[in-house]
């Protein structure tokens, strides 16, 4: 273990210069995608902070399957819990001030991530994807059980966030949602980057890769990944947390098998195990879908089908790790 | 400061959607997915309100614009009306199959000053949450209600009730109990059962053992309905003589081809049946069944959608194409018109349908089909859910 | 005594019907390593094509099952050609995007074709109705589809176990190089198994269609059932695919009789509860 750490902070001082540009030009580039976005879509905030939220998810989901190489089915558990108890703390509790309320999300995410792992980590493969479908499904009925806390089936309302920091209201427009969900996503994100690099990332590759290996040299395999999947659970709630705020809705496709679906799909679109992969399927799904089932409200699901055919047939690796390998080949020739 | 300049957009933004020639309809609901079905009789439902009264209020050309909302979903739902407001400009939202998906855009309503017209969605309390809310649907408590004087005037006194673990099965358990045991009968037991139930045999085995002599059911309508009615065949409860009580809902037309001779005898009590027989349904019935290709798969929601479009009508008519809400919604208010499914008025105070409520049971028809056959009229019935305090 | 004898008669068929449906998919998740998502959309498919021999063509119940099972096969061909060739071997996470970009397509083009009504495969009159057991009635296509699953576990076993196919078969999934070396021609291989794993689908479409019934969302409403008993049973394994069944058959009936108002939580407590006594599943071997 200790080997392995002061390998890694050998690797790490060689290439801390470069990863830290990287990752500037990473937040820089999220301002300026989220820049054009209002400027392009003013008119449509509401999907853009959807897509947001959801994009907490994915990042969330990636830290698992694609850092951590667990298969799971059931991560909208984790978004879920988040959406829920924000909604929760305002309708039941009062609890309105919304920044409060994301750390509330994110307090809720990290304790799905608990139970989620404590459970999901017990097998490998398929039958830990069909642990994570079990779990998603408990969740589900337990949430649709307890209706006087949750309104059930019918959705939890009444949540009426605060205007943010006393100044900004949570209108018709959405600018407030967005222009909040960018910030929580930059913060998010660069400490995600610092996450993913540190030695306890680094770890949690090595474990994805061959976690015998680790376990000879002494790692502790599954408490490594039980706090990779707390981590991974406070960032799917912050997620949730914003869907609720800008919402003000709870619905129980919010804890359901669908919504962990598509966001393994998203995943998978952008590219695993790169955090830059998660942003860009979410991105790209979402206004794929937005696009087709506007045109076509009747028949888009075959279009959808279809580009994840032609993403597969294509692009194998994902969008992102596709395109990040093309340049790396590029770059090796010359 | 920044709120003169929302301010000012906002004006700009609906002035000039209030001047426009074009007048939009945005219409929400579930256009693919397991629910396809119900969305494509949205459509029939407008489609054929439109052929038979032409896209033209006055000056006005009336546009209606679709979103898919696949399955319960509000936060997509309100992210989905939001766009319609704000990006398309649409004057009216309208469409709704799902409760939870219309409660999620009933506070963008007083702020984008556009009233909503519900088609489907049939829990009661969503009314309350705007004043802005129409609906021209029904709710389960109104539905639900009627079956339980049908019970007891047929000497029923003992009832199982059996639903789906959802909101609209739950509404329907309340509202059946709360009806029979104020007309004398009791409830021997309320199971709720998952809403992924693939196999009913267990549940047809506690239907026997309770001994009740009806079993009232509410299911979404489609594979579990199905399900539930062949393995009530299946296990001898039809023969036993165990009676089969349900609101409409379950007995929806575009379902009865699937469920044939096992639904016969079954009596439910519902707003709408295709085969109602009056001039204006068979007006409906002819234009929806252009408008849907296939007549097999009209069913109820079609004209929900169809008196929803009538009322936008009459919304435009009062408001003359102007943007203004609160106009539009108090014009309505009270309104009477001959429905296909009847005559219907919109209660000031609930702004729900007061409407016939009929008995009806599954018969095959001369031509071999099998349809709901009315028999019975339950007159100008309100919605009992509201004051039931939910 | 005698409700548990019916609650066991109702699991049973319950869990014959399950495998009849499921044991196409453990087939090519088992055997072919492909994480096959869209293993509910050609059940559906089988299920149409039934459906429309009968209904439309007048054709009889057994010749309808055929076309279907042979029609589904014949559709999957190019599909598997173009589209499956491409994800042997890739990572699951790739196969489970490919796989589920097929079924949103297949549901998109039912949708389109079929309307989103439900369609019914009418039985023959010798399948249609009741056999009294003594203490209680069940339905004769129950018993039907009991058959079946025992004829079609009967029938895997010998073919994997006793025949020429079974061996090359098994050496290929274990060791496809190695199999290929010694003149195993494995892609023949694959296509023949990755054929009876479709048709296998089919079949469990036409004789599940009383209890799941076919519409356009078929393919993903029962999908994870199917995903579910599978892995249970642990994937490959013919004996376990029934063994899973019969075990979650019975649970889930179970619960639902005694406790219907937790029916989920029983079938999924139960699932996480077999998986961490049996990690690779009832009858998963070790890799």
């Amino acid at each position: 273990m200790a080997l392995l750490v002061k390998q890694e902070h050998g690797m790490a001082n060689a290439t801390t210069r470069t990863a830290v540009t990287r990752d500037l030009i990473g937040l820089v580039a999220i301002i300026v995608v989220a820049g054009i976005g209002y400027l392009l879509f003013p008119n449509n905030l509401a999907l853009l902070t959807r897509i947001i939220a959801i994009a907490f998810l994915v990042l969330s989901l990636d830290l698992v399957t694609g850092f951590c190489g667990i298969a799971t089915l059931g991560h909208a558990a984790l978004f879920g819990a988040g959406a829920y108890a924000a909604g929760m703390a305002s309708v039941h509790f009062g609890i309105n001030e919304p920044i409060t309320m994301v750390m509330v999300g994110l307090i809720a995410g990290a304790v799905a991530g608990l139970i989620s792992g404590a459970v999901v980590l017990r097998a490998h493969g398929l039958p830990q994807l069909v642990l994570s479908i079990a779990l998603i499904h408990l969740f589900h009925e337990l949430a649709n059980k307890a209706s006087s806390w949750t309104g059930g089936s019918d959705g939890l309302s009444g949540i009426t966030p605060d205007p943010l920091l006393g100044m900004f209201e949570f209108d018709l427009w959405g600018r407030t949602a967005y222009v909040f969900g960018v910030v929580l996503l930059l913060i998010v994100f660069a400490v995600l980057t610092r996450v993913v690099r540190s030695p306890f990332g680094m770890l949690c590759r090595g474990i994805k890769e061959d976690p015998i290996r680790i376990r000879a040299m002494g790692g502790a395999v599954q408490s490594t990944l039980l706090r990779m999947y707390i981590i991974s659970g406070a960032v799917a709630g912050i997620g949730g947390a914003l869907n609720a705020i800008s919402t003000q809705v709870v619905g129980l496709d919010s804890l359901s098998f669908t919504l962990s679906a598509e966001s393994l799909v998203m995943l998978v679109l952008g590219g695993t195990g790169s955090l830059y992969g998660g942003l860009i399927g979410t991105v790209v799904f979402m206004w794929f879908e937005d696009l087709v089932s506007a045109a076509n409200p009747f028949h888009w699901l075959t279009m959808v089908g279809a580009l994840l055919i032609l993403v597969v047939l294509f692009a194998p690796r994902g969008l992102y790790g596709s395109a990040a390998a093309y340049f790396t080949r590029r770059g090796e020739r010359r | 400061m920044k709120r003169y300049i929302m301010a000012a957009i906002a004006a700009l933004a609906l002035s000039s959607a209030a001047y426009a020639d074009t007048i939009k309809v945005g219409v929400i609901g579930p256009f693919s997915g397991p629910f396809a079905l119900q969305g494509k009789n949205f459509k029939a439902g407008i489609d054929a309100y439109i052929a038979v009264n032409g896209n033209k209020v006055g000056d006005h050309e009336v546009e209606v614009i679709y979103r898919d909302v696949p399955q319960p979903d509000p936060a997509q739902s309100k992210a989905l009306a939001q766009e319609l407001v704000i990006k398309e400009g649409v004057q009216y939202l309208a469409g709704f199959y799902f409760t939870p998906d219309a409660m999620a855009a009933t506070p963008l309503l007083k702020q984008a000053n556009v009233p909503m017209v519900i088609m489907n969605a049939a829990t009661s309390a969503i009314v309350t949450k705007s004043p802005y809310v129409v609906r021209t649907s029904f709710t389960t408590w109104q539905t639900s209600t009627p079956i339980a004087q049908v019970a007891r005037d047929k000497g029923i006194g003992k009832v199982i009730s059996v639903v789906s673990d959802y909101g609209p099965g739950v509404d329907a358990e309340n509202a059946f109990k709360a009806a029979f045991e104020t007309a004398g009968g009791s409830v021997v037991e309320a199971i709720r059962i998952p809403l992924a139930t693939n196999d009913f045999s267990p549940i047809m085995q506690r239907i026997k053992d309770s001994g009740a002599e009806a079993v009232f059911a509410f299911l979404p309508s489609g594979p579990t309905t199905l399900g539930f009615v062949k393995a009530y065949n299946e296990n001898g409860l039809k023969e036993a003589g165990v009676q089969f009580l349900a609101p409409g809902d379950l007995t929806q037309e575009s379902d009865l081809p699937a469920l044939g001779e096992a639904a016969t005898g079954i009596l439910t009590t519902f707003h709408y049946a295709v085969s109602h027989d009056s001039p204006e349904n068979k007006a409906f019935v002819e234009a929806a069944s252009k408008a849907i290709g296939n007549p097999a798969e009209l069913s109820f929601p079609s004209v929900g959608a169809y008196d929803g479009m009538h009322v936008i009508y009459k919304m435009i008519e009062a408001t003359g194409g102007e943007q203004d809400a609160e106009k539009a919604v108090e014009a309505v208010k009270g309104l009477s018109w001959q429905s296909p499914r009847g005559p219907v008025t919109i209660d000031p105070e609930s702004r729900h349908l007061t409407q016939n409520i009929y008995l009806r049971e599954v018969a095959k028809g001369d031509d071999g089909k099998y349809y709901n056959k009315e028999i019975q009229t339950f007159e100008n019935q309100g919605d009992p859910g509201l004051t039931a305090g939910k | 005594m005698q409700t548990v004898f019916s609650v066991a008669v109702d699991a049973l068929a319950y869990g014959m019907v399950l495998f009849v449906i499921s044991i196409g998919l453990s087939v090519t998740m088992g055997l072919m390593r492909v994480v096959n998502l869209a293993h509910g959309a050609f059940a559906m498919i089988g299920g149409y094509i039934a459906s429309y021999a009968v209904r439309d063509l007048g054709l009889g119940y057994a010749a309808a099952v055929l076309i279907a099972v042979f029609g589904t096969v014949l559709i999957a061909i190019p599909i598997e050609r173009l589209l499956y060739r491409r994800i042997y071997g890739s990572p699951e996470l790739t196969q489970v995007l490919m796989t589920i970009g097929i079924t949103f397509c297949i549901i998109g083009i039912a949708n389109y074709v079929f309307g989103p009504t439900l369609k019914t495969i009418p039985l023959p009159a010798e399948l249609q109705g009741s056999v009294d057991l003594g203490f209680r009635s069940i339905a004769t296509h129950r018993i039907f589809a009991i058959a079946c699953g025992l004829a079609v576990a009967l029938g895997l076993w010998y073919l994997i176990e006793r025949t020429g196919f079974g061996v090359k078969l098994r050496a290929a999934v274990d060791d496809a190089a190695m199999a290929a070396a010694l003149g195993v021609r494995t892609d023949v291989v694959y296509a023949v198994s990755f054929a009876i794993g479709i048709g296998l689908a089919a079949f469990g479409g036409v004789v599940g269609a009383e209890l799941l019934p076919v519409e356009p969302y078929y393919a993903l409403r029962y999908m994870v059932t199917f995903l579910v008993v599978v892995s249970v049973g642990g994937a490959g394994s013919i004996p376990g695919a029934l063994l899973a069944c019969l075990v979650l058959g019975g649970i889930d009936t179970t619960g639902r009789y005694l406790w219907p108002e937790f029916g989920e939580f029983f079938f999924y407590a139960a699932v996480i509860a077999i998986i961490c006594v049996f990690p690779r599943g009832l009858a998963g071997r070790a890799r």
